[in-house]
């Protein structure tokens, strides 16, 4: 294999600008084709990213570019079918997320991988953000000690008139996923939660539609997780302000927590003052960090450098690691457990 | 002669809609499929067609347009992120294109805008007409002006194919009862107006103005495949646009003039930062943009010749008029269809 891969992508939605622009600008991979239904989105991304071509048929472009690795950017509904073709056209497969609306589907789809001897990745990007590298550090080297107590937190304004999933006009099709609109991020808070609880014995959940009417399916979910004395919930609204997609983990010598849209880290943690200085010497620490943290949102934002910075750090080590036959960051073992949690949260039995 | 109006709804749209009706025609209004038309006045008018579908899927259009004999497309999207006007804009004209084709329809009479001309180069004072440069760097403008270039392009490049004929018609920036402070005579900072370039003059269009200039150009055989620019006689300086503006609202903001040439110096010096210290990655807002604030901002003359030359057109409201209906209680596309046929007819009624 040579030093860069042949890299494809299907869908050219929001999204795909994170993916094209990494692609664009990465030593590993050769842009080699764009794929949409519609010609000119398909034709705007592949001038835009510099791909080799566009296309509207996807099967197409796997029989002309024969790519290494395909992206697939589309609408959950249709990565069953992508993912199945691409597996088959030899190419390994990066899927967005949820990679399939079932745990049996991604089994499905996990199978053929394993078979066709190819690597399947589904998005797991904010496990790569920065913040949340340094809170698994910590708990990594005992900063935090036992963990306890994990929180996840995401508040979307999905019923806000205007936005994307409130368009009555033309409904996305993710309302049409087992948990609705809190699919669109579910994958998200799972996988987060497992980096810090890897194993969940007990499930309450509470899924609800507050808005009512029969476009949302849910816009609402609390849930609490239990493995043996540790503990854990997971929170979704539409209701509160402002948007935020926070993690708090709570340990036996201390916390951390974060907020991945306005990136902070805030460590309440034993200092070097001992117990009777460490309080003072946190709120040192904590205001002087938020401060700069300020300062670097400010400048990130200006920057354009958005949350999504850990997707460009995930795709750059799965292709390193796909070039270098290195074991993928985003495991089976990863993809396995989030979407059986998914699905645990779903299932009827552990409803309130 | 059935004319098939997409953005029926929209701001221009249900002028253009009353105006058909007004001068004769049979109308199909394109209408989204959750839009409220109850505050349309034409939506129970015996020549108007209410038809709802929604341009971004491609499903039902051909269908709709079987018995059609030229389409006034206004769909687009003015708000949202670059994707969200994509799909608004830009999916939806090719969708309808590809439906035109298949209907066999050969005669389309699309609403443009000012905003595709290249404003950066070309020197200040200079007229603009139809034969003004069109933008080639549009990456250096707002997602608005991109998307509308993009679909200018596709729909010339659809007639040059289907041998139809495609007339694009280029309103200045158009206002009425729902758009009286606009972005072409300054910026909103709250409470605060500020008057960027007082003396220069304004290319607008009043709302009613414009729908009949648009709907003439069905019938006028010299407007048939032609670009035409569409702006009202006697234009006015910022100053006084303002002025009138000011004069008829009730809480008016703050004027606080500001000279050109000061803001053209702050922009180029933003720029240059940008470009030099920061390798022009800094998302920067649009008056700092020097390509987009001479868009919006730098001081041009302009002609309605060929607007008045081709469809005998006269804007029927001064500015002061203009202004007047707009802020009285009236029901414009009322008053508007009192003057229409009874029933419509095959050919336009003659203009008086």
């Amino acid at each position: 294999m040579g030093k860069s891969l042949k890299a494809a992508v299907i869908g050219t939605g929001v999204i795909s600008k994170q993916h094209l622009s990494f692609l664009d600008s990465s030593d590993h991979s050769e842009l080699v084709g764009v794929c949409d239904l519609s010609a000119a989105a398909a034709k705007y991304a592949a001038e835009t990213f510099h791909a080799g071509q566009a296309f509207t048929d996807y099967q197409a472009m796997l029989a002309e570019t024969k790519p290494d690795v395909v992206h697939i950017l589309t609408p959950p509904n249709t990565h069953q079918k992508l993912v199945t073709d691409c597996l088959n056209a030899q190419a390994h497969v990066i899927c967005e997320k949820p990679i399939t609306p079932t745990y049996e589907d991604f089994k499905t789809l996990w199978h053929l991988a394993q078979e066709k001897n190819l690597h399947l990745i589904e998005n797991h990007n904010y496990r790569f953000n920065e913040a949340i590298l340094k809170i698994e550090d910590m708990v990594k080297y005992g900063t935090l000690g036992e963990v306890q107590e994990v929180e996840v937190r995401v508040a979307l304004g999905y019923r806000e008139a205007g936005g994307r999933f409130a368009d009555r006009n033309l409904p996305n099709p993710v309302h049409k996923l087992p948990a609705g609109v809190v699919h669109d991020v579910i994958t998200h808070m799972a996988y987060l939660l497992l980096r810090f609880m890897p194993e969940v014995d007990r499930v309450a959940a509470a899924w609800s539609n507050h808005g009512g009417g029969d476009l949302f399916k849910y816009d609402d979910l609390d849930a609490i997780l239990l493995n043996g004395q540790q503990h854990a919930r997971l929170r979704f609204s539409c209701y509160t302000k402002p948007e935020c997609f926070t993690l708090f983990v709570r340990g036996s010598q201390g916390y951390a927590e974060t907020d991945l849209f306005q990136p902070y880290l805030r460590t309440v943690i034993p200092r070097a003052g001992g117990e009777q200085l460490s309080p003072l010497i946190n709120h040192f620490v904590n205001g002087w960090d938020l401060m700069g943290s300020s300062v670097k949102n400010f400048r990130n934002k200006v920057m354009q450098r958005t949350a999504y910075e850990g997707l460009h750090r995930l795709l750059d080590q799965t292709y390193a690691a796909i070039l270098h036959d290195q074991p993928m960051p985003v495991s089976f073992e990863d993809m396995d457990k989030t979407n059986r949690l998914i699905e645990t949260l779903l299932a009827e039995e552990n409803r309130v | 002669m059935k004319l098939f109006i997409t953005g029926a709804s929209g701001f221009l749209g249900k002028y253009v809609v009353a105006e058909a009706v007004r001068q004769g025609y049979a109308v199909k209004a394109v209408v989204r499929p959750a839009t409220d038309t109850s505050k349309l006045a034409w939506a129970d008018h015996p020549a108007v067609e209410l038809v709802r579908v929604d341009l971004r899927q491609s499903r039902g259009i051909a269908e709709a347009l079987s018995d059609v004999d030229c389409v006034i497309h206004m769909a687009a999207v003015k708000g949202g992120d670059f994707y969200d006007r994509f799909a608004g804009t830009v999916l939806t004209t090719e969708n309808l294109l590809g439906a035109m084709t298949i209907a066999a329809v050969k005669k389309l009479v699309a609403t443009s805008t000012f905003s595709v001309y290249d404003y950066f180069k070309p020197s200040a004072n200079r007229v603009i007409d139809e034969a003004f440069p069109i933008e080639s760097e549009p990456e250096y403008r707002d997602a608005y002006a991109q998307t509308k270039l993009i679909q200018e392009d596709m729909m010339r490049e659809w007639g040059d194919t289907n041998g139809a004929i495609v007339t694009l018609i280029r309103p200045g920036m158009i206002y009425g009862r729902e758009a009286l402070w606009n972005a072409c005579h300054g910026a909103d900072f709250g409470s605060k107006w500020l008057l960027i370039g007082p003396n220069a003059l304004i290319p607008v269009t009043y709302v009613e103005n414009c729908a009949e200039a648009i709907v003439l150009s069905v019938g006028s055989a010299a407007a048939a495949g032609e670009v035409i620019n569409v702006v009202d006689d006697n234009l006015p300086t910022r100053r006084q646009f303002t002025k009138a503006l000011v004069k008829r609202t009730e809480n008016p903001p703050q004027v606080i003039p500001m000279p050109w040439g000061m803001m053209r110096g702050v922009s180029s010096l933003a720029w240059f930062v940008n470009q030099q210290l920061l390798k022009g990655k800094a998302r920067l807002p649009g008056l700092l943009i020097p390509a987009s604030l001479d868009a919006r901002l730098k001081p041009f003359r302009y002609t309605n010749a060929k607007a008045k030359k081709t469809l005998n057109w006269t804007p029927r409201y001064t500015l002061e008029a203009a202004l007047d209906r707009s802020v009285s209680d009236q029901c414009l596309l009322s008053d508007m269809l009192a003057k229409a046929p009874v029933t419509p007819t095959l050919e336009p009624v003659a203009q008086g």
